[in-house]
């Protein structure tokens, strides 16, 4: 196992903030993760340039980092150029990370999308050309509340939403199961299916927009 | 829910773009669209979020016989410093557009590029401005007076259609600011604007236009125009 012999339990002994909240690295924790620690360790490394921390990021994300980049170019020389890319813009990044905006695995999804973004478009020799900047915007669009989602709670019964239901995503359909049918709440739900409550809340909201968006055709 | 945009591009085509899978061309499209509809952009934070978790919860690559050397690449890494700029730099003031002793604001995603090049071309009461971007589609900022039909055409390819100001009416109904179009090969129609306002679109096209009906189809030397 990978970086297992760094004393990350120390190091963090030496931070301000509270060292008991951190789980140290091991065999487990490849699928047993505590809700927040990716949160708190970028924390850590945004504030202290913590590099016990960056460890366990680095282990826990840059063998997944991998795997994504094999799937997406089936080139482990690529696959490793993007992993390296974006684990160093989380090392050298981190203090833009803002936990209020979400969570640190889609934040470090979209350093690794838009890396590969730009590898792609660099081997065309497009440099001059569209840019993951011009797509992906980096910052904040103004708030807007979240309406919409609870006046559907009726018209989910219906019948004429029940064909539709069956056809969404399993994962969505899942969580929309147990929040809708079964009345549990999303921390709930997020506890059950160990998932991080962000990604309950997304998988309701997206569920919800397929079911209008197939109601409602007004989509392209 | 209310929301000023009423065409919207569909699930699929917003998930490949999250993702990054989407052509880079009809992802600007995208994206302007998205900056202009506050539905689109909770729905691409929410797929966004959906990507990370699968990211968070993927298997490991079992890779037994070539092992990366993880700790070297990490050694390098740390070895740098942290980026101590400053907070984000796409907060500039908005970016306009102008035409003749017209003004108008477009959105983030194509602010880069309209200030990368603004020449119009003229043909009547249309004008063209072809942005440097795109491969295999041609992207271009397009203004049509009011009060203009654009004859009845065929898309020899596929025609996205992004409104930026004004409107724009076609037989299946009306389009305005932040409303997307999409047009297939298999669609025809005859865009026309409003009597008493211009309009100014983005317009990617994947191959150029065909006119269809009498005299107009003696603009088909001229698709370039368009294209």
């Amino acid at each position: 196992m990978l970086l297992n012999s760094q004393p990350i339990q120390g190091h963090y002994g030496s931070s301000k903030l509270k060292s008991d909240t951190i789980q140290p690295m091991n065999d487990e924790s490849t699928t047993n993760t505590r809700t927040g620690q990716w949160e708190d360790a970028l924390s850590y490394v945004a504030v202290n340039q913590d590099k016990a921390a960056y460890a366990e990021l680095f282990s826990y994300f840059a063998p997944r980092l991998k795997a994504f980049g094999m799937k997406m170019f089936g080139n482990e020389q690529q696959a490793l150029e993007m992993v390296q890319d974006t684990m160093l813009n989380v090392w050298r990044k981190a203090r833009l990370f803002d936990p209020t905006r979400g969570c640190a695995s889609t934040w470090i999804f979209t350093i690794a999308r838009n890396v590969r973004f730009d590898m792609l478009r660099k081997k065309q020799s497009r440099k001059d050309d569209i840019s993951a900047d011009d797509l992906w915007y980096d910052g904040n669009y103004p708030e807007q509340e979240d309406s919409g989602s609870h006046n559907w709670d009726t018209l989910l019964m219906a019948e004429k939403v029940a064909p539709h239901f069956a056809r969404l995503p399993e994962a969505q359909r899942q969580v929309m199961t147990k929040v809708y049918l079964e009345e549990k709440s999303h921390q709930e739900v997020s506890d059950e299916l160990a998932i991080p409550l962000g990604t309950v809340k997304s998988r309701i909201r997206l569920a919800l927009d397929r079911l209008r968006e197939a109601l409602d055709d007004t989509r392209s | 829910m209310t929301h000023a945009v009423k065409h919207h591009p569909g699930i699929p085509l917003l998930e490949q773009y999250v993702e990054g899978t989407l052509e880079a061309d009809v992802a600007l499209a995208v994206a302007a669209h998205i900056d202009l509809c506050p539905h689109c952009q909770q729905l691409c934070q929410d797929l966004a979020v959906e990507q990370g978790t699968q990211l968070q919860l993927m298997e490991p690559m079992d890779t037994n016989t070539s092992e990366p050397d993880w700790q070297a690449m990490m050694d390098s890494i740390i070895a740098e410093s942290p980026d101590t700029a400053e907070l984000p730099k796409q907060h500039k003031g908005p970016v306009t557009v102008h035409w003749k002793d017209k003004t108008f604001q477009v959105p983030r995603a194509l602010a880069r590029l309209v200030e990368q090049q603004t020449k119009w071309t003229q043909l009547g009461s249309i004008a063209n401005n072809k942005l440097p971007a795109g491969d295999k589609r041609h992207v271009s900022l397009l203004y049509i007076d009011k009060d203009t039909a654009i004859p009845q055409h065929t898309h020899l390819g596929i025609e996205i259609t992004l409104v930026l100001s004004g409107a724009i009416v076609d037989e299946q109904g009306q389009y305005g600011v932040g409303d997307i179009l999409i047009n297939t090969p298999d669609d025809t129609h005859t865009p026309r604007t409003l009597p008493d306002q211009d309009c100014l679109c983005l317009s990617v096209l994947s191959a150029p236009l065909k006119f269809n009906k009498g005299f107009t189809r003696l603009l088909n030397p001229l698709q370039h125009f368009f294209y």
